[in-house]
């Protein structure tokens, strides 16, 4: 039986079998390729979406166990959080290759709806399993501070 | 053959007054009746739950007041080492306070067939609460908390046998997915032993 769920504010039926990970679903099925395959199986982060408001890997989930669920991904990441996070990265260009990036804001405007204020601390757990080939840790935590000031501007 | 020792060991008891009960599997299992076990049988079950519960599948999320769950095993090299990715679950146990572990590891009875990813079950992934300290500790250590009823949640033998046959993420660690050793024996054969131990007296090797 077809699997449902909502992408970007519209309802799929998926022709994908129920044990597919969702991060294939996106990618291959949806051709949603904005998030990214870094190794699958949960060590790198670069699969993170929104599934019903928090940030997964995308590539643990089966999406026979996310039927009527609500999937959002880097291409329609919407609020004042996710509109912080894209000034912020853009004003302190935190962008290297970009292969982790979609991961990195994704998880980091999850980590804002959480704590609009968070320490260097926060930061470092909350985005610890956000890896990046690039090393750009220090201007991600950069940005998530600069973003926390403007959503308290 | 596992099964055959647990019958062989029920078989010492055979005779005495047996109470039925369920397992697990929901099968029909004869169980020994409190105060019908003799020390020596009871130990000898101990020291087999001993084995599971200091097992890296049980013990690696068994972490005391650290909220941090360990690496240890043998897919993990010589040295036990902590989580990766600063992961810390926090008095919540579940990560709330931090990154949730369902994360990563999804709530979902879909077995886990990619090797090294990561471990998930149908139930929230977390720690043990504090109070079960399992990871690096004695069997001594880990017996004499075990029958405390203040730090076993208020759970007699009875009850904790009913948990292990209940609680699912704890039977996880007799299927834990490609590449990761189960906890040894069975989960039937764990139950069977809680049974023995708890109708022993629950004896501990320091009594
Ligand atoms: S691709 Fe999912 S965590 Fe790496
Ligand atoms: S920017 Fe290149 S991997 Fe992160």
């Amino acid at each position: 039986m077809a699997t449902t769920i909502t992408v970007n504010q519209t309802e799929r039926s998926l022709i994908s079998s129920e044990e597919t990970p969702l991060l294939w679903v996106l990618r291959d099925e949806l051709k949603l390729t904005g998030t990214k395959y870094g190794c699958g199986v949960a060590q790198c982060g670069a699969c993170t979406v929104m599934l019903d408001g928090q940030p997964v890997r995308s590539c643990q989930v089966a999406i026979g166990d996310i039927a009527g669920s609500d999937v959002t991904t880097i291409e329609a990441v919407s609020g004042v959080e996710a509109d912080a996070v894209r000034q912020a990265w853009v004003e302190m260009d935190v962008v290297q290759c970009g292969f982790c990036q979609s991961g990195q804001v994704v998880q980091a405007i999850g980590l804002l709806e959480l704590n609009p204020e968070p320490t260097d601390g926060d930061i470092d757990t909350y985005m610890g399993g956000n890896v990046c080939r690039c090393a750009t840790y220090v201007r991600v935590r950069k940005a998530i501070h600069r973003a926390a000031e403007i959503l308290a501007a | 053959m596992q099964n055959t020792r647990a019958l062989m060991a029920c078989a010492l008891v055979a005779g005495l007054l047996l109470a039925p009960a369920f397992a697990a599997d929901d099968e029909t299992v004869a169980y020994p009746a409190a105060g019908t076990v003799d020390g020596a049988t009871g130990l000898e079950a101990w020291s087999r739950i001993y084995e599971v519960a200091s097992h890296p599948r049980c013990a690696n999320c068994h972490t005391g007041e650290s909220d941090v769950p360990m690496w240890s095993g043998p897919s993990y090299g010589d040295e036990p080492r902590q989580h990766g990715m600063r992961i810390r679950a926090g008095e919540s146990r579940i990560g709330a306070e931090h990154l949730t572990c369902s994360t990563c590891h999804s709530y979902s009875e879909i077995p886990q067939t990619v090797p090294h990813a990561a471990p998930r079950v149908g139930a929230s992934w977390q720690l043990a609460p504090a109070e079960a300290h399992w990871f690096g500790k004695s069997s001594e250590f880990i017996c004499a908390q075990l029958r405390d009823l203040e730090r076993n949640d208020g759970r007699d033998y009875l009850a904790l046998a009913d948990h292990i046959g209940h609680d699912v993420i704890l039977h996880w660690a007799w299927s834990p997915g490609v590449g990761r050793e189960p906890a040894p024996y069975s989960l039937a054969e764990h139950i069977m032993d809680i049974h023995l131990w708890g109708a022993a007296g629950q004896p501990c090797p320091q009594d």
